[in-house]
């Protein structure tokens, strides 16, 4: 169930008319958003539902059992257990045909392989997302950062809740548990926030990230040996702008969902190509993941606490491993290693001490070169993010020296791309005024409203709905 | 006191899902229609087909179905869309007669028409009346054939008559998302550069022969093509046809002998227009799955193709698993080629062929289509290639090389 269908509109309807009619009895409206979270996930493939239970019905139980350990051995004994299922259950589902893949074609340099059949398990929709949040709530027990006892049907409806269960964002325990005991307040539904945040999220799937990705990222990156120099370089900036509205899209739509039901979810973007420096771009890029590799791998390794060389290699190893968490590829590995030495340069760059450096790097130029290059860093890490395979992120960097006509720079294409880049610089204040305004209509005209512009989103886009992004992950 | 202020947000927001609800319903009455005839065969779609419909014609009268129709072809028009059968559409828009609740009009059904198998009398769905005329199995007495066994695990692809200097040959590609993933990509990159060969898009995932009223190929190939005339038309499709459709109104089920004639009719019909011309047809039938049901459907789709190709003279069904498939044919993840390295050809969906995978059905495609010595002197006549090699002789061919080195960088 995509969010861009009418399959998705009745359900949610349904869910929010049921819900609310609900929420004087905590209970019951909760093993309502449980069951359709489970329908929701059942909708693609209901036999991993046993897996998503399992999943967290054991970080509930571990979760339970950290918090009523005496000692802090028991404790860390349990979370180790804890964390070492998860990841193995993450392992074996996503990196065993890669584990096996490189295990053979290394082994098939040296001497003869084994004429061996193994399957790679398939890939269960959303796992990566749902195991972290699985890990987000032993974690959080262990650091006693959830303070009441962990209840557990609440741990099952946190790793599951149908908005955030397929991309996130990734919610933290510590935040979301507390929501969740809460009895639901009618007054914090922010339904005109919602409603923008839902047509915006709408707009740049279905219009932006749709037209970009099946008219300029699509034909290039499959035979980028077809087109010169203009069409791939649209195509890399086509990426960027595609990725970005593909999956700011669906957490936009997924935090309007949950604010509608009445709970909060974190920001996940914010406006990522604003940024002048790679540790700003990471601030805005992804924030849940980006805070949770931060939290709970950066700084378990030690941060920037154990030396500046140790920080270098914390850095390196979490980008490495943030890379892998996108994709079993070799491909996204060295994506996150690009990053990984980007924060690493910027680093270096940013302890020369040279004053005539330091005042140059306060002024509004700087800011902008710094954004100009930092973008274009970024992209050519999205090459290889795009690429099936390293021969084709390589034909496409030679493809940016060939000379040729932008043949497929038409008027929607560069209109859509423009929107999609230049769309970030948007002050906030004019959203703010918006959902300003619209509080001051009838709620019958709200409701029309949006409905006039979801209709015209779909005249605007491409016929079809393509999976999201970010659903592969 | 209290429990008015709480109940109030919530009361706001019904109402604004309510005229949400009923401004939807006004503008998108045709979408929302058209939305349930794509629904697959089942209670949902049992319940909001007359629904839908009922709620299309009551609003029929509004004239917002017509609005939105003007708003599309506009658009295409300006450019907006790339989608072939639209933008032929904004240049011929519907008569007034192709819109629901219009009298007086000819029953016939209008290429034109979006959804023509919707309407009643439309038979299979398949508009075009043109490719009946030369399919002779429509015309013979009780048009189901009965299935042919197993299909050959062997299947040659007789030579093509040597490119003319100057005149590439026009190799189209088209089918559902068999084509549009691995394979297509595939075999466009390892011609790119070929000046014998020039390759036509006609692909489109997320369709298939089954359901018409879902994406109508007999309307959109022609489209897709536009002026182009192929000489080489290879097809793969199929994998999203296993369910059942509705005809005049009758579900007919997945497997039954009436879903059988009518998707018979389907495919005949399809192949039919694709060779159009004199094209040569290849036929790529539905690599070995790793679903167990969902295998021994697509065993029994193939079948279906076969036997329907193998009755035109100027179509070959080939068969892909005597090179993705192990010794039996049956489904394989890795390949271990002759020089020791090891590839995965299967995505992780187990349904589609990865890259590498299509790599082994290309190298052998290309090798046929431009065969090395007429590139060379451009008068040999190349030698009927045999489809089957024997799993365990696989041997990557200079382009399968150097693809596998590029990979493993």
């Amino acid at each position: 169930m995509l969010f861009p269908t009418v399959e998705y509109a009745l359900f949610f309807i349904a869910v929010l008319a049921v819900a609310w009619s609900l929420y004087r009895f905590p209970v019951a409206h909760k093993s309502l958003l449980l069951l359709a979270s489970y329908i929701f996930y059942g909708f693609w493939n209901w036999t991993y539902i046993p897996l998503l239970f399992g999943i967290s019905l054991f970080s509930g139980l571990i979760a339970q059992r950290i918090q009523r350990s005496r000692t802090a051995t028991a404790k860390k004994r349990w979370l180790a257990t804890g964390v070492t299922v998860c990841l193995a259950t993450l392992g074996y589902y996503k990196y065993t045909g890669f584990l096996m893949t490189s295990l053979l074609q290394t082994w098939g340099r040296f001497a003869p392989p084994p004429h061996i059949q193994v399957y790679s398990p398939l890939l269960p929709l959303g796992i990566s997302f749902f195991v972290f949040h699985a890990i987000s709530l032993l974690c959080d027990c262990y650091r006693g950062k959830v303070r009441e006892p962990v209840n557990l049907g609440d741990a099952l409806l946190y790793v599951a809740f149908f908005p955030q269960l397929i991309a996130g964002p990734i919610l933290r325990a510590s935040r979301f548990l507390p929501q969740l005991a809460m009895r639901r307040n009618p007054n914090s539904i922010r339904v005109n926030r919602a409603f923008l945040l839902i047509v915006s999220g709408l707009f740049k799937k279905v219009v932006i990230s749709n037209m970009l990705a099946t008219r300029l990222v699509e034909p290039v990156f499959s035979v980028p040996q077809s087109f010169g120099a203009w069409d791939t370089l649209l195509a890399v900036y086509g990426y960027a702008a595609q990725i970005y509205c593909d999956f700011s899209g669906y957490t936009d739509i997924a935090i309007g969902c949950a604010l509608l039901l009445g709970y909060r979810f974190p920001r996940n973007f914010n406006a990522p190509y604003t940024a002048a420096d790679p540790q700003e771009f990471w601030r805005r890029w992804h924030i849940s993941l980006s805070s949770w590799l931060r939290d709970y791998l950066y700084f378990p390794l030690g941060g920037s606490r154990k030396g500046r060389v140790r920080t270098y290699i914390n850095l390196m190893v979490t980008m490495l491993l943030g890379g892998l968490w996108h994709g079993a590829a070799w491909t996204f590995v060295v994506w996150g290693g690009l990053h990984g030495s980007y924060l690493i340069v910027h680093r270096l760059w940013s302890r020369i001490g040279w004053r005539p450096l330091v005042r140059w790097r306060a002024t509004t130029a700087w800011r902008w070169m710094a954004r100009i290059l930092l973008f274009h860093a970024v992209c050519v890490g999205w090459v290889f993010f795009r690429s099936s395979s390293f021969a084709i992120a390589y034909t496409v960097f030679g493809r940016l020296m060939v000379s040729g006509a932008a043949t497929l720079a038409t008027g929607p294409v560069l209109m859509v791309l423009f929107l999609g880049l230049a769309g970030q610089f948007m002050p906030p204040r004019w959203r703010n005024g918006l959902e300003i305004e619209l509080g001051r209509w009838p709620a019958l005209a709200r409701g029309a409203v949006l409905a006039a512009v979801i209709a015209t989103i779909e005249i605007l886009g491409p016929t079809g709905v393509a999976p999201f992004i970010y659903f592969q992950f | 006191m209290r429990s008015v202020s709480l109940t109030q947000p919530i009361r706001k927001m019904f109402l604004a899902v309510a005229g949400f609800l009923v401004a939807i319903v006004l503008l998108e009455s045709d979408g929302l229609a058209s939305w349930a005839n794509h629904l697959e065969i089942g209670p949902l779609r049992t319940v909001a087909v007359p629904v839908t419909a009922a709620v299309q014609k009551t609003l029929h009268p509004l004239g917002v179905a017509a609005i939105r129709d003007h708003a599309l072809e506009a658009l295409a028009r300006a450019g907006w869309t790339d989608d072939a059968a639209l933008l032929a559409r904004a240049a011929n828009p519907p008569r007034a007669c192709d819109l629901p609740g219009a009298s007086g009009c000819p029953t016939s059904a209008s290429a034109n028409s979006p959804n023509p198998a919707l309407m009643p009398g439309s038979g299979s769905g398949a508009s075009s009346p043109d490719h009946s005329a030369h399919n002779p199995f429509l015309n013979a007495p009780g048009a189901r054939m009965p299935l042919l066994g197993d299909v050959p695990k062997t299947t040659a692809l007789t030579p093509l008559p040597p490119v003319e200097a100057g005149k590439p040959r026009v190799v189209a590609l088209t089918g559902d998302s068999m084509m549009a993933v691995g394979l297509s990509a595939e075999l466009m990159r390892e011609a790119a550069g070929d000046k014998n060969l020039r390759i036509v898009k006609a692909f489109r995932s997320g369709t298939g022969l089954a359901r018409p009223e879902v994406f109508n190929w007999m309307e959109e190939y022609p489209a897709m093509l536009g002026a182009e005339k192929p000489d080489v038309v290879i097809v793969a499709i199929g994998a999203n046809d296993g369910q059942g459709f509705v005809v005049d109104g009758k579900v007919l089920p997945y497997g039954s002998v009436d879903w059988l004639k009518v998707y018979q009719e389907r495919i005949a019909e399809f192949l039919a227009m694709v060779g159009e011309g004199g094209a040569r047809v290849v036929w790529v039938g539905l690599p070995p799955m790793r679903g167990y049901i969902y295998n021994e459907k697509i065993a029994n789709l193939n079948r279906i193709t076969y036997t329907v190709v193998s009755q035109s003279p100027r179509a070959t069904w080939w068969n892909p698993a005597s090179y993705v498939g192990d010794e039996a044919g049956k489904y394989r993840e890795y390949v271990t080629l002759a020089n020791g390295q090891t590839m995965r050809i299967r995505s992780t969906d187990g349904i589609h062929l990865s890259d590498e995978g299509a790599g082994l059905l290309t190298s052998e495609l290309l090798k046929w289509l431009d065969p090395p010595a007429q590139t060379t002197s451009g008068a040999a006549e190349a030698p009927a290639m045999a489809a089957v090699v024997p799993a365990d002789h696989v041997r990557p061919t200079a382009r399968t090389k150097q693809h596998t080195r590029q990979k493993a960088k």
